[in-house]
This record gives C-alpha cells, structure tokens and sequence, in this order.
C-alpha cells in the first residue's frame, strides 16, 4: 500500500484525501492490511465462501406494485429537484 | 414517584394501577432528558408526537405490555418524518419518508420514541468518538466513554432516561456499550429482526436489538421487534416464540462452553476475576462447564475488517449527494459533485473504511483478501456449529475491560477495532448473543457475554435472566442507589 494506490481507491471511491493528512491515512490503511494479512495463516483449501450466514437464496416476491406513488414526497426531499426529476448538474453539453 | 431508573415491568404496573398517567410518564422522561443534556445521548428528540401519543393512550384502554412505554431509538433506523442522521454530516437534514419495519412493530404494539440517539458515525466504532454530533457521556464517569456504536442508547437507559432503546449490532455495536454501561443488550440471530429501514453498514452481519435493564425487558421487547419482513430478503421465515415463556425455567444441568483460544491471561486480573466469580455462580446454578476449541476464532477480527469495510463500501456507494441527504454548495460538474458531497459528508472513520473496502474488492486483490475471508468466516463459522454439539451457550467476558476514557486509544484505529475481539464471532456467523452486567472493575460496569445457537435466543435469554435473578449487578445505577 503506497500512496499511490491510495489515491486509486480513493479515486475509485469518490473521496477526496485531506491534503496533508495523506501520509497518515496512507500509515493507518497500510497497518490495516498488515492486520488482515493474518488470513494468509488459515488453511482455506476447498472451504467454499461464506457470503451469509443464513445461506439462503434471497427470497423473491410477486412483481407487483404494494407502494401507493409518493413520488412528490421523495422529490420534496432530494437535495434539487423539479416537479418531477432529481436534478443534477449538465451531463451533456 | 420518580420514574427513573424503572424497567419495562415496573412502568407497565404503574400505569395499569393508575399511579401514573401516559401522558405524565412521558412528560417524566423529557424532564430526565432535559437534566440530563450534558450525556449528549440524543441527537434528535420527539416531544410533541410523544406526548400526542401518550394523551391518545389516555383516553382508551390498553391492554398491551408495551402500551405508552417511552423507547430511545438508535439514530440508524429510519422514522417517519423525524429525522435520521445515522450520525453523520451526510444526513443531517434526512426527514425519512418511511419508518423501519422494527420501528413500526414496536411503535404498534404500543412503545412511544422520544427521540433518536447518538452514534458512531454510520454504526463504525466503537466509543461513540467517530459521531459528528460529538462524544456521548457514559453516565458512570465524567469523560468515559459509553461504547458503541450504540453509545447513546446505552447512555440513556443507564441513565435511567428511559426503561429501553433499540441499538444495532455489527460488530458487538449492542453488546460492548451494554458492557460499558451495566446494561443488558442481546443481538438476536441474524434474520431474526428485519433490516428493512435500518440503514445499512454491513448487510450480512448487521442485526438491530434491545438494550435494557434487564433480560426479562429484552425478552419482553424481542417479542415485538422479530417479524417477518417480505420488504427484507435475508428476514427468517421462522417460528418466532414467546421469548417470555421459559425465562423463569432452572437452568440446572445445561452446559456452558468456555472457549480455549480466547486467551485471558491479556486481560486485567481484576476483569478476570469478575468472570471467574460469574462462573462460580452459574455453577451454583447448576450449571455445567465444558472447555471448547474454536481452532478459527482467533482470525476473527481480521475477517471482520475485510468483510465489514467489503459490504460497507458497497452500501455507502448510495450517499452521492443526489436523492437524498447532503450535497455540496456549486458543484461544478456531476464528479465534483459526488467526490465534494461525499468528502465532506463522511468522517475519518467512514472514509478509512470505505477505501479498505474498495481495496479489498479491487480486482486485482478480490481472491486474496474479500474471497479467503468468506472461507475463513465459514471456517469459524464451522468451529460453533461443532461447538453447539457439545454446549448450551458459550460464555466469555464481553469486552477486554471497562469503559475507557475518550480519546485514550489513541490515533491507531487497529486499537480500537480490538475492543470487539469477543463480539464480533457471533456477528460472522449470525449466532445469537447478549451481554448482561457481572461486576465492577474499578467502580466501572463490566458486562459478561454470553452466545447460543442459532435461533436459540430464549435460551439465552433463560441464562441471562436466572443469574439477574440471584445477583444484583444490573441494579445498580451510576448515581450510587441500588434499585
């Protein structure tokens, strides 16, 4: 973990890193991989991943609408909206 | 009569005898809360809809345990019009439009919110430090802090504010605050409590459950709180009992497993002998002592700050400054927009783990880091479904030691993520698990943990309320009476 790489993920993260503070966060993520890395002590040959621990199939419903539309009340509360779109700025000149 | 420090039970005689109305009870409580502001356990209250509320209940006849009950809500589940800030600058001006579904179950059966409590920013930590709405007092010691990330609820039912508040478990985010407070809190069996509404940090550990005085209260509100949720698809479509019904029942003859890898030689001798004095006294409840191997356990922690900062990078990709929550003043284009919205909206804490998360499920970095910690949950994962052959519950100390002071854990967040080393193996494998208190180190609450099989939580529950029933650690309060 470099600071480089960091900059990647904080990229691909949509984060911006306070300026000056790079090293240490850079320090303490590096420290945090360090930790993990005691995975590698365990012996996962053939142990398939657990993703839940309910180890279900996600339970699928009926398609049909049970919400009455409360578009106006979810618009009202966006941050910018129109009479019917969330707003943001220009995608396309 | 004072109403402070009262449990659900006594509250429920009080009004069904008529020595209080609903509406003096919760005018009672925001008393207690407004003298009790310096705890800074609330971030929102709820006043005129409680009391609106409660006059309501005056006026007809209720029957229902929970009728007129004032309950704290952790600020992570989403309420109906009242604000829910999850404790972040990211949500500072949320009015959900909707309620949790664990919200409704207990507003309908009855309970009042009267406010919605203090937190670590997005449920990530674990002294209530990480709050954009500052630090929560534990009632117990100026300075010290309650736990969290379920600080504040801790806070105010230790402080008597109120008999019960819902909390969420990640990590050990209901049991480590209990512990910390003298408190009683259970994480019930992943599932069993719907998510829907709760906003999410971690999905396939996350758990929503009560905190109260005692472990009959925990039953008494896990009887409203489980459900089946069809809008959650990870909620159980079990049988959900009377988590009442066999508390009272001996426990004599059940066996405890005393896990070998958790190694208490690192611990204070003073936290050691408040749990070697708790196993004496379930012996003398007749209970029997095994010693188990759980080979895995020790992996735990790092398994957790894989998978944890995994799913919440994920589940935080939702804050963007677009439909709801915070956006930033000008943004200048739609990137500027989402990395300025979320830069300013998230806290150190939050930030770290999201860039973990995205480390880990970067591609190159998948397989070794995201994909060996699934194996290695389902290795430990293994390890209690053995263990459980051999066992009723396992027990252990809940935390490491007493609430420590603010601040005291320095800038290494590695120290921090250590506090939950004997909680977070339940949260993996979606085991049941509670905290009840046991003793006092250094006139601090400490809390012994105590973890079943899966759906097994009045089992648990038996347990928990057999040794309040013969001690009297959960009755003491910070103010020094004994109740």
């Amino acid at each position: 973990m470099d600071k480089k790489t960091v900059t990647t993920i904080a990229y691909l993260s949509r984060i911006a890193l306070d300026e000056g503070n790079e090293d240490k966060i850079t320090a303490d993520l590096e420290n945090i991989i360090k930790f993990v890395d005691q995975l590698d002590n365990a012996n996962v040959d053939g142990i398939e991943p657990l993703t839940n621990p309910l180890e279900k199939k996600a339970q699928t419903r009926e398609d049909k609408v049970t919400a009455e539309n409360r578009k106006d009340t979810f618009l009202d509360r966006a941050p910018k909206s129109n009479e019917d779109y969330f707003l943001v700025p220009r995608v396309v000149e | 009569m004072s109403i402070q420090y009262k449990s659900i039970k006594n509250l429920t005689s009080m009004l069904q005898n008529k020595e209080i109305s609903y509406k003096e009870l919760i005018n009672e409580t925001f008393t207690l809360i407004e003298s009790k502001m310096d705890l800074n356990a609330f971030i929102t209250l709820n006043k005129d809809m409680a009391i609106e509320k409660a006059t309501l209940l005056d006026s007809k006849k209720n029957d229902s345990l929970l009728a007129g009950i004032p309950i704290a809500q952790k600020d992570l589940f989403c309420t109906k019009d009242l604000r829910t800030t999850c404790g972040s600058n990211m949500l500072s001006s949320f009015i959900p439009p909707y309620s949790a579904t664990v919200i409704s179950n207990l507003e309908n059966a009855g309970c009042i919110s009267v406010g919605k409590t203090n937190m670590d920013e997005f449920a990530m930590g674990s002294s209530n430090e990480t709050s954009f709405y500052g630090n929560v007092e534990n009632p117990w010691g100026k300075n010290l802090v309650p736990g969290g990330s379920s600080g504040g609820s801790a806070s105010a039912v230790s402080s008597g504010i109120v008999p019960a508040a819902t909390g969420t478990d990640t990590g050990g985010s209901i049991r480590q605050p209990a512990s910390l407070c003298g408190i009683t809190g259970l994480k019930p069996t992943y599932g069993r409590i719907s998510r829907w509404g709760m906003i999410a940090f971690a999905s396939s550990l996350d758990q929503a459950g009560p905190m109260a005085r005692t472990a009959e209260d925990c039953a008494i509100l896990l009887n409203e709180m489980c459900s089946h949720d069809n809008k959650d698809t990870t909620s159980l479509n079990e049988h959900i009992p009377d988590f009442t019904k066999d508390i009272d029942q001996p426990i004599k003859g059940m066996k405890i497993g005393i896990v070998k890898e958790f190694d208490l030689s690192q611990l204070d001798n003073e936290v050691v002998k408040v749990f070697e004095e708790s196993k004496k006294h379930y012996e003398s409840l007749g209970a029997e002592f095994i010693e188990i191997s759980l080979p895995n356990i020790s992996l735990s922690v790092p398994t957790y700050y894989v998978v944890a900062p995994a799913e919440c990078s994920s589940n935080l990709s939702r804050f963007d400054g677009v439909k709801f929550g915070k956006r930033c003043d000008d943004p200048k284009n739609l990137e500027d927009l989402y990395i300025r919205t979320r830069s300013e909206g998230f806290g150190d804490e939050v930030k770290r783990r999201i860039l973990i998360g995205s480390y880990v499920l970067s591609a190159g970095f998948y397989d070794a880091y995201y994909k060996k910690a699934q194996q290695v949950r389902r290795l430990i994962k293994n390890d209690f479904d053995e263990a459980f052959l051999k066992v009723d519950v396992l027990m252990s100390p809940t935390t490491r030691g007493p609430a420590f002071e603010a601040g005291s854990k320095g800038s290494d967040p590695i120290q921090m993520y250590l506090e939950d080393l004997f909680t977070i193996p339940a949260n993996l494998a979606g085991l049941p698990a509670l905290s009840i208190p046991n003793g006092f180190v250094d006139n601090k609450p400490i809390g012994l943990q105590l973890i079943g099989n899966f759906l097994e939580e009045n089992k648990l529950l038996k347990f928990a309320h057999n040794f309040q029933k013969t001690t009297d650690f959960h009755l003491k309060t910070p103010s020094g009476e004994n109740i």
